[in-house]
């Protein structure tokens, strides 16, 4: 259909009017300062309609989220297989940094102990325990060369934890207290009697003492009376945790719980001075 | 062009305007996001006339300047030139098929874009380089061209034609 000439100049007309408004527009934009007008008529334009388009994108947000996930579909099992990873990663040196931190904190504990303590001591790592039910023995890794003798006392900073029984170079046994062939000399605190602290492989220790008639409390504190000559007097055993009478004139079964968690153990102190001194050290030499 | 069918492109450019900055940015294809008002303003050119074209796309373009604090009228210009230069050409082709915009929205897209960078080039705003422009142009051209198939359509429901256009339709159904 021909077009009529008085809409074709009508539209021409338009058409000019609208490049002219665009052009005095772009000159009168152009000349202004930043503070102008029109500036300031953009800015209250943007202010207005910010409300508008945060509204609509939070509409179109769940289409909007679609498309960007269908775009990004090849690369997310691959970002996936990378994430998985880093999360295994930082997992894994989360439990490095933990397990860092308990080593410090112990550190510091055996540290403070060894400083305020009498003894010369040594630091030993526990490298193994004993593998059967029949005997309660662990490994450290400090030998003759760090200068450690056998029926040296192993504590930590929470009391006595046994004695070295066996030494290689680089590496001890440990007889640990709650042993069965375990007997250490050892005194109440409160009642000042001492007797013998043996162990029977289990949590806790029996304390034998001299004198049947000794008052001895649940409650009491037993440390090492250093009568054997091989463990130092006056360091922490345990509490007593059960008196029992016994009929027929047997001995009151006194069961004490050491101070320390033996289960929990990394790392230990071998007392190196003073040596130990027990008789049958001195028969053996 | 009937009242409602105004009310209706007032409502469309200003809706496309609002989803052009609020929502097309995040459909982002190559680097380039349609360009939904001259794609709404070349429909327009097409299904009524080149001049109303560039008054949508003069509109469009506006509103664009205000929000995208740049130069005010750059768009404007641009768009409307645009658009009444593909609605002339649509008198070239002797098709009303679903083509007939795609094809007009592909040059008035290049065209646009060409203006677009030419006038602020001229003002001394230019900061596009001419390999990146290049690889510009023909995404977001082909780009409008696929919101062009979405938004023909709809705007084709909403065409409301007047009194005397339904009778001629009417009357060319009976005798054709």
């Amino acid at each position: 259909m021909p077009v009529k000439p008085s809409k074709v100049r009508r539209n021409r007309f338009v058409l000019i009017v609208i490049v002219i408004v665009c052009i005095a527009l772009i000159t009168l934009y152009v000349r202004e300062s930043d503070s102008g007008p029109i500036h300031k008529i953009q800015n209250f334009f943007v202010d207005a309609v910010s409300p508008i388009a945060s509204l609509l994108g939070k509409i179109f947000k769940p289409i909007k989220d679609g498309f960007v996930n269908l775009w990004h579909l090849p690369t997310l099992s691959r970002e996936k297989m990378e994430l998985e990873k880093e999360v295994a990663d930082l997992r894994r040196q989360s439990l490095e940094r933990k397990e860092l931190e308990e080593e410090v904190t112990d550190l510091k504990n055996l540290l403070n102990w060894s400083q305020q303590s009498e003894y010369e001591t040594v630091g030993a790592n526990i490298v193994g325990q004993s593998p059967d039910n029949w005997q309660r023995l662990m490994i450290i890794d400090r030998g003759s060369s760090s200068g450690v003798k056998k029926y040296m006392s192993v504590v930590t900073e929470e009391g006595l934890v046994g004695r070295v029984i066996s030494v290689g170079s680089n590496s001890s046994i440990v007889q640990l207290l709650t042993d069965s062939r375990s007997a250490i000399g050892g005194r109440c605190v409160e009642s000042r009697e001492t007797g013998i602290l043996e162990g029977c492989n289990s949590e806790t220790v029996r304390f034998v003492p001299m004198n049947e008639e000794a008052v001895i409390k649940v409650g009491d504190t037993i440390e090492t009376s250093g009568l054997g000559g091989t463990c130092p007097a006056g360091i922490a055993v345990g509490k007593v945790v059960k008196v029992k009478p016994r009929p027929r004139g047997l001995p009151r079964l006194i069961e004490v719980k050491p101070f320390v968690k033996i289960s929990r153990l990394d790392r230990v102190l071998v007392i190196i001075v003073p040596e130990p001194e027990s008789v049958i050290l001195k028969e053996a030499q | 062009m009937s009242r409602k069918r105004q009310v209706f492109l007032i409502i469309t450019v200003s809706f496309a305007f609002f989803l052009q900055f609020s929502v097309m940015p995040h459909f982002k294809l190559l680097g380039c996001q349609p360009d939904l008002l001259l794609v709404v303003a070349i429909v327009v050119a097409v299904q009524e006339d080149p001049i109303t074209g560039a008054i949508v796309g003069f509109c469009g373009g506006f509103l664009q300047d205000l929000i995208s604090h740049q130069v005010l009228g750059v768009s404007a210009l641009t768009k409307a030139l645009a658009v009444f230069i593909s609605g002339m050409l649509k008198e070239l082709f002797m098709t009303y098929s679903m083509f007939l915009p795609a094809i007009l929205v592909l040059l008035g897209s290049i065209l646009e874009v060409c203006f677009h960078e030419v006038t602020l080039l001229m003002l001394g705003q230019g900061k596009v380089p001419p390999l990146r422009f290049a690889a510009f142009v023909l995404p977001t051209s082909l780009y409008n061209v696929l919101a062009a198939f979405v938004i023909y359509p709809l705007m084709r429901v909403f065409s409301f034609p007047v009194r005397e256009e339904r009778l001629i339709v009417r009357r060319t159904d009976s005798t054709g």
